[in-house]
């Protein structure tokens, strides 16, 4: 009997197999090493994982609440985690980058926090590796919060009220910088958008969806390349990616993940955010340079920005007509925008009924 | 009669070289939940993030190692046919012919099996379908051979984007304008399928053998190969076959769907010319006897502006005197091409237009298989947003065979087109 496959294809397999097997696995994309395989199905999202180290009570909620609306943890009281992350913003600002202390403004736009519990890391450049370790940053960056975190934990422990709620919630005291990350973090697990048109669509209700809309999101999910990056329940992949994006400031390139990892092919490349509740929020991309959905799809149509030894491989030019423009922009703009109302509905706590 | 008899050959070549099916995979889109425009213009042509993610070895270009594996999705397995009103009318005669057709059967199975190691597999099932005659059922030769038209594995990125390997058999790298996943279903490329008098090789046939394929940040693509030539399994001679093609694209995009893409490709063979054969190997291999060189040059192009995009491929071959056996002690020459000018309408590439001119031209003493083909189609695409498969085919062609008192012939198809 003959085989039917020649010998020497067998061979260079053998030889060829182990060259493969044998490459430098890419650095895991979470802190856990554990990496988020996909591209997974667009759809609604999944319940919020809790760490185990930090369960949620409604004690802590509250309290997280309180503190992400105190300017107190700034060094000069007039910036809190809601001046950049603003409930009626879509949980970012009005940009095109941060305005912290002193109106000094940050390097970046204002990631939203809102279902930034589904992400795997935090910050633009992923730096964080949950919640809690990205609540800590702010406060004591020179740009925004101004802070240390033993001024900040002094201001807190001198509020009776604080030092109560935060008994109440862990049980201990003077209150820790560990705790105010928690109380935070549990807080930002609330923040989960999952009631728009696009999630009772796709749960069955074939009105929630205009026609316009419906075809917006067939290119979403086709032509328009979206959800390459932007999928699953989060309609993020949570990874980074160079679009080409304008720096800031003219030649003065932000490394972005790179900056990380030390890992050349993360030059330039910034963390996928959600689409969810997208319109709240412009301006759009980490540099805040296109001012509306329209100019962002524009500049995807183009196939990015401008040329860049890095650019993502996913980026090419779309080819999308202007109908197919503005049925994406549809899509995003009424059907990616949550009615929640436990989300919609958190309004900022007015300082003079914050722990006295 | 022997004009007649070239004309038959010419006509049943035509038959046989029917386009197969082409590859689209929705198994890649269950895995992703992605629709068919993802990768694909409209299916079955790959949009540059198709083209980039089979040049990727079937992974997300960037995205090595961060996506699931065949073990973790679901089978990996697709189907592809269509069927259809077929007409056809020879002006000469005045005959017409139609029938309703089922367009034969592809089932594929792709996907990534490790980080940077993918696989491909197309069989084409044997179907006997009784062919009718008037007095009912007939032969039972095969409406389509069974036949596995790729099995290969890729390896990926053994240097980050400048060099993969494809073993196996596979469509290679000097098809710069895929045959495989064309839009015509009636109308093949020409002159991908010209066979020359005495040789075996067939430009449009898959090879059995390893290529090496990569691409630079500068634009510049690669493909280099050795296969038997033969598209068999085994081989027919000792001789191995030899290919490069060379791309560059203009802009960004990787030509398919944006940016321009030009390049070039040479094919350098050998065929035996004598079958007497003195030993044949443990894998059935024979080594055949007077091999004789022969090789196809040309050059390609692909250049798109707004929604329509224009692929065009020029071809020149030359066999050596040895091969020809219609006319021994010449070369024996000819050139050939196509040029396709596509448009995509409507939301999503729904609406499809094409228009395909095929040529080829043969010496002067073979000059009754001169073919020159006109063909237009048009395709709309069901579906919804997880899939767009399902495409409303309509297609005409009118072809001229030969030189002096050609054969002309006008077909229309009218077919669903499908696959999932």
């Amino acid at each position: 009997m003959h085989r039917s496959v020649p010998l020497w294809l067998i061979v260079a397999v053998i030889v060829l197999a182990p060259l493969a097997l044998g490459q430098t696995e890419q650095v895991p994309i979470t802190a856990s090493g554990v990496v988020v395989h996909g591209p997974e199905r667009i759809g609604t999202l999944p319940p919020v994982l809790i760490p185990p180290d930090n369960p949620q009570t409604s004690a802590k909620i509250l309290l997280g609440k309180k503190v992400y609306f105190d300017t107190r943890l700034s060094k000069d009281n007039t910036v809190s985690c809601a001046t950049c992350h603003d409930p009626a913003r879509g949980w970012s600002d009005a940009g095109p980058t941060s305005k912290g202390i002193n109106s000094q403004m940050g390097g970046r736009r204002s990631p939203p926090v809102s279902n930034s519990a589904h992400n795997p890391l935090q910050f633009w450049d992923g730096r964080a590796p949950s919640l809690e370790e990205q609540a800590k940053g702010p406060i004591q960056n020179p740009i925004e919060m101004g802070n240390t975190h033993d001024v900040m934990l002094r201001t807190l422990n001198d509020v009776p009220g604080y030092v109560e709620e935060f008994k109440d919630a862990f049980g201990t005291t003077p209150i820790t910088i560990d705790q105010v990350a928690q109380a935070i973090a549990a807080f930002e697990r609330t923040v989960v958008t999952t009631d728009s048109p696009f999630d009772r669509y796709v749960q069955g209700a074939g009105t929630a969806l205009t026609c316009q809309e419906r075809k917006g999101l067939e290119i979403f999910n086709g032509k328009g390349h979206c959800s390459a990056c932007h999928w699953g329940g989060n309609l993020s992949d949570g990874r980074f990616h160079n679009l080409g994006a304008e720096p800031i400031e003219p030649g003065k390139p932000d490394e972005g993940r790179m900056a990380v990892t030390k890992n050349s092919r993360d030059l330039g490349a910034f963390k996928t955010p959600t689409i969810r509740d997208v319109a709240l929020r412009a301006p759009y991309l980490h540099t805040g340079k296109e001012k509306t959905l329209e100019d962002v799809v524009r500049f995807y149509n183009r196939g990015g920005g401008t040329e860049d030894s890095n650019l993502d491989p996913m980026m090419v030019p779309l080819g999308l007509s202007e109908e197919e423009i503005q049925a994406l922009v549809a899509f995003m703009t009424r059907a990616m925008t949550s009615t929640n109302p436990e989300v919609a509905g958190v309004k900022p706590i007015p300082q003079t009924e914050l722990p006295k | 009669m022997r004009k007649l008899s070239v004309l038959i050959a010419g006509a049943l070549a035509l038959l046989v070289l029917q386009p197969e099916p082409g590859q689209a995979i929705p198994a890649f889109a269950r895995k992703y939940g992605f629709n068919c425009q993802m990768c694909h213009t409209s299916f079955t042509k790959l949009n540059d993030y198709g083209q980039r993610f089979r040049d990727n070895g079937y992974q997300q270009p960037g995205q090595e190692g961060l996506e699931k594996n065949v073990f973790q999705t679901f089978p990996p397995i697709s189907l592809r046919t269509s069927t259809g009103l077929i007409v056809a009318h020879d002006p000469a005669r005045k005959n017409t012919t139609s029938g309703f057709h089922l367009n034969g059967l592809d089932l594929l199975a792709a996907g990534v099996m490790h980080k940077n190691i993918s696989f491909l597999l197309i069989y084409t099932p044997r179907i006997d379908e009784p062919a009718a005659s008037f007095a009912g059922v007939g032969s039972m030769d095969p409406s389509q051979p069974g036949a596995l038209e790729s099995a290969n594995l890729v390896f990926s990125n053994l240097i980050q984007d400048a060099l993969s390997l494809r073993v196996g058999r596979f469509e290679p790298a000097y098809h710069p304008i895929s045959s495989k996943r064309s839009y015509y279903l009636l109308q093949p490329y020409e002159v991908y399928g010209f066979s020359t008098p005495g040789n075996s090789f067939v430009f449009d046939d898959n090879q059995i053998g390893i290529e090496a394929t990569g691409h630079f940040k500068q634009g510049f693509k690669y493909g280099v190969g050795i296969v038997n030539g033969t598209g068999a399994n085994p081989d027919n001679n000792n001789a191995k076959d030899f290919y490069v093609n060379l791309s560059k694209i203009i802009g960004r995009g990787d030509g398919q769907s944006s940016g321009q893409r030009l390049g070039a490709f040479a094919y350098y063979g050998w065929v035996p010319t004598s079958i007497m054969v003195d030993f044949s190997g443990a894998a059935g291999d024979a080594d055949g006897k007077m091999n004789e060189p022969f090789y196809r040059v040309g050059g390609h192009a692909s250049l798109n502006w707004t929604t329509f995009n224009l692929q065009a491929l020029v071809m020149y071959g030359e066999d050596d005197e040895q091969i020809n056996n219609l006319r021994y002690g010449d070369k024996y020459h000819f050139t050939g091409g196509f040029g396709r000018l596509d448009w995509s309408g409507l939301a999503n590439n729904r609406l499809l237009a094409s228009a395909l001119f095929n040529w080829v031209t043969p010496p002067n003493y073979d000059d009754a298989r001169r073919v020159q083909v006109f063909s237009a189609l048009v395709r709309y695409y069901l579906g919804d947003w997880t899939a767009v498969n399902i495409a409303l085919h309509g297609e005409y062609t009118y072809q001229k065979v030969g030189k002096t008192n050609p054969a002309r012939q006008h077909q229309f198809a009218a077919l669903l087109d499908f696959d999932f």
